[in-house]
């Protein structure tokens, strides 16, 4: 037994030895990047001719993410007219230089507690925030509104705001888990474009901020797939589904209400036995899907482990921006719409900083950000103005060099990230159904235990 | 006071023992009779817990429908399922396959993982003194980086076989995570062999098969047993890896378990599912036990 102890401490000993050893030369190791960085950062997706093309549409109702017909319409008025950038004096990690928060809150927390979407800040807004209001930013991270739903449900949370889709605020409210926001403290609101504002889950926007917003369609690599799917019954093509390289967000209620869309019913459906179609029909698809994936499916499609799918729009021209082959297609039974919101919990513990980060988080100065870092379609007109004039000269994610103006131009050229008008109008918004979760969650199991 | 303590051994032994078990009962007891109570609620809409008595969940996890009559009409579906017929008459695989799915991973992984540590524990084993700790520590090295980091990483190496997001990429991740943990109780039992006994069996007049056959294998066993309890209960109840290498749709126990308390909002049925796999997990375990012991020596020894 003796010897026994001395080995173990020898062992011991080499342990600590070789991991002194491995620390002094872990520095030298550098991963290989996933994907060769593409030598210029102007996605192709479809560029369209012009950057006002909504002005037919507008009399009838505000157009659809498209900040550049602002100036005509009657909303206009609300926007102010040019937004005037202060600088802080702070920079962060990366360099950034952060502007000055407009208004600047008087805030005695130390903390601001998020449970948010994974990747969905950018890193240089949250260093900004800790920077200007030296408040810690801790974040939770989930991948699907159930996932956040759980959480929220379980009773004292300590979350300051939550970022549920439209459909996830209702049972929210239905709990009283959501205190009204005091707009008197939102400077953010005149910067919306209307079309975001005032939807019905929740009119008036007592509860909620728009976040981003974004569309569940089709996605394909033109380079593997030959014959491009423009519907949701495409994909049902039996070459698909043989080939087994299919991706699907792994999102219960957008891909069964695709499935019901195909078969003619509502992207809502109750009734049992619609929903039963829908597994059976789901059921074939299921044989051909590779990957079910809501944390990030471009890296799948990136990668290359997958051809085509089902996807949202963020993720779709980032995948693009690396691989111009891959496509993003909305389908002609209409795709799912939905958007992202903050709200704030009835027990939030710091709400001046919850205020303090909405505001300046989302000021136009520096929520362009997300057109580099998170580009979905972005309800903060001001913000995308602001980055159609600015010349600053910052990196995007290969490094390379752009100004806001430049990311602005590709937002608004993409059909991805400005999707057409009939994209939106003819989209489904899925709704809250509390009644039938345990049944759309079982056919879900089902799917993807094929 | 102090005396009093020094002359009740019994008393001495309470006191040892109670940091433990307060944290035993706190943290594991207490836990597990709250998932039994949950596991007879119902959820409302909302995803909450309405406490009461119902063996719904349980029913559910069987795959009875509504549509049955009684038993026979249950036995009678599982049938139709076994002979490969497509009506679902009064029996929904769904659990039953997902249950099955997991107990033959858990058996795949345990027994690929004694094929192949067995040798490498016996070639430790049988090294130098001076060596063995060398080897002892590469086999230990992968155990300081974290689980989850280390089965993204396979996301690459499978990746350029092409077999990433399918079962046997999720075979591999589990063989790999558990492999050290059968490959140590193994090493301590065979390094434990006194070598005079392989020299005995040599003077005897047995070949070195027979010498592995009668003398080393019978007497690493206890190794194997401790190893096969630390690595199929485990297996059993694991989610990451199936999670990660499979594309999700590779579902195990642990992943509906997981699914029921997160994405599904019912904590009564992933409840149910929890005391199902214990259970489960318990039978195997009793049965295995009362046929090859705990391997209790290389534990305590």
């Amino acid at each position: 037994m003796f010897k026994g102890k001395r080995i173990i401490w020898k062992g011991l000993t080499a342990l600590v030895a070789g991991s002194l050893l491995l620390a002094a030369c872990a520095p030298a190791v550098t991963p290989a990047p996933t994907v060769a960085p593409t030598s210029t950062v102007q996605p192709t997706v479809a560029p369209k001719p012009t950057d006002v093309p909504r002005a037919t549409d507008a009399p009838t109702k505000a157009p659809e993410a498209s900040p550049t017909t602002a100036a005509p319409t009657a909303t206009a008025t609300s926007v102010p007219a040019a937004f005037t950038s202060k600088p802080s004096g702070k920079t962060t990690a990366s360099g950034f230089a952060c502007p000055e928060p407009q208004p600047k809150m008087a805030v005695t927390a130390s903390d601001l507690n998020l449970l948010v979407w994974t990747e969905y800040i950018p890193q240089d807004i949250i260093d900004c925030f800790e920077a200007v209001y030296g408040i810690k930013v801790n974040r939770k991270e989930y991948s699907a509104n159930e996932e956040m739903l759980a959480v929220m449900m379980a009773g004292s949370t300590n979350f300051d705001l939550v970022q549920p889709t439209d459909y996830a605020i209702s049972p929210l409210l239905r709990q009283n888990k959501l205190q009204k926001l005091d707009k008197t403290k939102l400077a953010v609101m005149p910067y919306f474009d209307p079309t975001y504002l005032n939807l019905s889950f929740d009119p008036g926007n007592d509860y909620s901020v728009p976040y981003e917003a974004g569309i569940d369609a089709i996605v394909y690599n033109a380079d593997k797939i030959k014959t491009p799917p423009t519907s949701w019954a495409d994909l049902w093509n039996p070459d698909y589904i043989k080939a087994d390289r299919m991706i699907s967000l792994d999102d219960s209620r957008a891909v069964i209400g695709a499935t019901l869309l195909i078969l003619g019913y509502d992207v809502n459906s109750r009734d049992p036995k619609q929903l039963e179609a829908a597994r059976a029909k789901l059921a074939e698809l299921a044989r051909g899907i590779k990957l079910f994936d809501s944390d990030s499916p471009k890296t799948a499609l990136i990668a290359g482990d997958v051809d085509l799918g089902i996807t949202w729009t963020g993720d779709a021209f980032l995948a693009n921006r690396e691989n111009p082959a891959i496509k993003f297609v909305y389908p002609t039974e209409g795709a799912i719409v939905w958007q992202d919101n903050y709200v704030m919990p009835a027990d939030a513990p710091h709400p001046d900083a919850a205020y303090a980060w909405i505001n300046y988080s989302m000021q136009p100065d520096l929520f362009w950000l997300m057109l580099r870092d998170f580009p979905y379609t972005n309800p903060n007109k001001a913000a995308l103005e602001w980055a159609k004039a600015s010349q600053l000269q910052i990196q995007d994610q290969n490094g390379d060099n752009v100004t806001p103006a430049d990311l602005y131009q590709t937002y608004i050229n993409s059909t991805v990230t400005n999707p057409p008008p009939d994209a939106v109008k003819s989209g489904h918004r899925v709704e809250d159904l509390p009644d039938v979760t345990p049944l759309y969650d079982k056919i879900w199991t089902e799917i993807k235990s094929k | 006071m102090l005396k009093r303590l020094r002359e009740h051994k019994s008393l001495q032994g309470t006191l040892l023992v109670s940091p433990a078990l307060l944290w035993m009962i706190a943290l594991l007891i207490i836990p597990l009779i709250l998932v039994v109570i949950t596991s007879f609620g119902q959820r409302d809409p909302d995803g909450n817990v309405i406490y009461g008595f119902s063996f719904d969940n349980y029913v559910r996890l069987t795959g009875t429908t509504d549509t049955c009559q009684n038993l026979g009409d249950y036995l009678n579906g599982a049938w139709q399922m076994i002979i490969g017929s497509e009506a679902r008459t009064c029996f929904d695989p769904l659990y039953v396959q997902i249950l099955w799915r997991s107990v033959l991973i858990a058996i795949e992984t345990t027994a690929l993982v004694i094929v192949m540590g067995y040798p490498l524990a016996y070639f430790v084993a049988r090294a130098p003194i001076k060596r063995r700790s060398t080897l002892l520590f590469l086999i230990l090295i992968p155990l300081w980086t974290n689980f989850v980091i280390r089965v993204y990483a396979w996301i690459r190496i499978l990746r350029a076989f092409d077999i990433l997001y399918t079962p046997g990429a999720v075979l591999i991740g589990m063989i790999y995570e558990f492999l050290p943990f059968m490959i140590l109780p193994m090493y301590t039992s065979l390094e434990k062999i006194d070598p005079s006994l392989y020299e005995a069996s040599a003077d005897l007049g047995a070949n070195s098969l027979r010498t592995f056959l009668r003398v080393t294998l019978p007497l690493s066993m206890p190794g194997v047993v401790a190893g096969t309890i630390l690595v199929f209960v485990p297996v059993m109840g694991t989610f990451v890896v199936s999670d990660i290498l499979g594309g999700k749709q590779f579902v195990l126990i642990g992943n509906l378990i997981q699914s029921q308390f997160l994405s599904a909002r019912d904590p009564t049925f992933g409840s149910a599912a929890s005391i199902l796999l214990m259970v489960m997990t318990l039978i195997v375990m009793i049965f295995y036990t009362r046929k090859f012991g705990f391997g209790e020596e290389v534990i305590v020894g």
